[in-house]
């Protein structure tokens, strides 16, 4: 009889609570975004709000654990995905970086050529010397392309030797470091002049210099252009790094560290002439006569 | 003089049965917003094939299971509704499926006489799945889906299976939270 009751009890519980949902449900139904119903929520959002908050800044961890766990399958593909792409974007991007500095560097020798006035042949670098006693480098340029013996090669930065073999798909180029290479030099500053011999894998000597020459360190030494000479008259050499007494002696000795980086050459011109540089359109009153060499100094 | 003091003895007991019941209440309440709160927190973290453990279902289930339908049915309807206003859910509808759900426990368990260990385990998961179904049903009835019947039925099978999973855990604690807040006048259901 007790438990009848109680069932009965029981059942007109659940009615009522399923009266009251129903009645939720409606209300909330026609009420909409702006009913009470919502307002209500919203309130308890604001309150339960800080709690979350707070649960979540304990909890997360450990969440982010279990999380962990039941995701380790699709993260470790994950984890080989993104790393193919890394792979994929370093490759990229050393390809970009390498274009870019491929960019900068025929941007310089198209530069040089015009300050230059100079006439000749892109290459590319292809290989260095294999040997410990010669300074050299072979260019994709032969006399296919027209290159000759004897023809100075430049860089964006300077003077980078000039050609010693040509066969006909490729050269090899003696670079200014080597010991058998010479270049008559000049100081910009003093006018004075001097043979610029490679020392290998130290400063070049400028030597044949007159005792009584003044020469400053950081002075920069070009091409002479003299007549006969291998190398046109203007391309920068180097800069003196030190200068060596000349107490007692015929000449001065004096140190020059090359403008090239020979170590990251890429792109060269090997020289084949020389035009006539345009003269400029409004001459700026400061220009000096050095930075516009003569363009009958090919003979130089 | 022994009418009355029987008289005493009854209003101490009445008023042992009032504080009793006030910390059912509390405890109860409890355990509902630290469910809620976790759900909210580190349960949302988990998921796993789009579907997550749902806690307040868990309890509501275990809580039918061991103290009977009633109880079962207004755990359900507080923990629902509390889930719909501060979830920001649409209103009655969560409320409306776990009186049901509670209610349907307990009811289910007075007829059930087993002593596996299995049982909860099972009830948990087959009640939960046929919870979430009904909560779909419910939503497409209002015109407000939560996604096609595919969907509806992948989820609500995935998160009866985790709460199954789960209920090894969670059972025992549910059960000692149910003993601590019961009074000495227990009903067996």
């Amino acid at each position: 009889m007790a438990l009848s009751r109680r069932a009965r009890s029981t059942r007109l519980l659940v009615i009522t609570l399923v009266f009251i949902s129903l009645m939720t449900i409606t209300i909330d139904y026609r009420g909409g975004q702006s009913g009470p119903l919502e307002l209500a929520g919203k309130g308890a959002l604001t309150v339960v709000g800080p709690m979350q908050q707070a649960v979540a800044k304990i909890a997360h961890p450990i969440g982010a654990f279990f999380s962990g766990i039941v995701h380790i399958a699709s993260l470790q593909s994950e984890n080989r995905r993104l790393q193919d792409e890394l792979r994929k974007l370093r490759t990229e991007n050393t390809q970009a970086i390498g274009a870019i500095v491929e960019n900068d560097q025929l941007r310089g020798l198209l530069g040089i050529k015009a300050r230059l006035g100079l006439k000749g042949i892109t290459s590319t670098v292809i290989a260095e010397s294999l040997s410990n006693f010669e300074w050299s480098v072979t260019i994709d340029a032969g006399s296919s392309q027209g290159v000759k013996a004897d023809e100075a090669v430049v860089s964006a930065d300077g003077l980078v030797g000039h050609v010693t073999e040509v066969t006909p798909l490729w050269s090899k180029v003696t670079l200014i470091l080597d010991p058998t290479s010479a270049v008559a030099g000049r100081l910009v500053d003093s006018g004075d002049t001097g043979l610029v011999v490679g020392n290998g894998d130290h400063d070049m000597s400028m030597q044949m210099v007159a005792p009584s020459a003044k020469v400053n360190p950081g002075e920069a030494v070009v091409t002479a252009g003299f007549r006969g000479g291998l190398y046109p008259a203007g391309i920068l050499v180097g800069l003196v790094s030190h200068v060596a007494p000349a107490e007692g002696s015929l000449s001065k000795v004096v140190s020059i560290a090359p403008v090239v980086d020979f170590s990251s050459l890429q792109f060269v011109v090997v020289v084949t002439g020389t035009r006539p540089i345009p003269p400029p359109a409004s001459p700026s009153p400061g220009a000096s006569a050095s930075s516009s060499p003569s363009a009958g100094a090919s003979g130089g | 003089m022994a009418r009355a003091q029987s008289r005493d003895s009854l209003g101490a007991r009445e008023r042992s049965l009032d504080s009793a019941g006030v910390r059912r209440v509390v405890v109860w309440v409890a355990v509902l917003l630290t469910c809620l709160l976790l759900q909210s927190t580190v349960f949302a973290q988990i998921q796993l094939g789009g579907a997550k453990p749902d806690l307040i279902y868990k309890v509501t289930i275990n809580l039918a299971y061991l103290e009977g339908p009633s109880s079962g049915a207004l755990a359900g309807f507080a923990g629902g509704m509390a889930e719909d206003f501060l979830l920001n859910q649409p209103k009655g509808i969560t409320a409306l499926t776990l009186t049901l759900v509670g209610y349907g426990v307990g009811l289910l368990r007075q007829y059930i006489v087993s002593p596996s260990p299995l049982l909860p385990v099972f009830l948990v998961g087959g009640a939960t799945t046929v919870g979430y179904l009904f909560f779909g049903l419910i939503r497409f009835l209002l015109g407000e889906p939560v996604g096609g019947p595919g969907y509806v039925v992948r989820v609500a099978l995935l998160t009866g299976l985790y709460n199954a999973i789960l209920t090894p855990l969670v059972f025992p604690i549910v059960r000692r939270a149910a003993e601590s807040s019961r009074t000495r006048k227990v009903f067996r259901w």
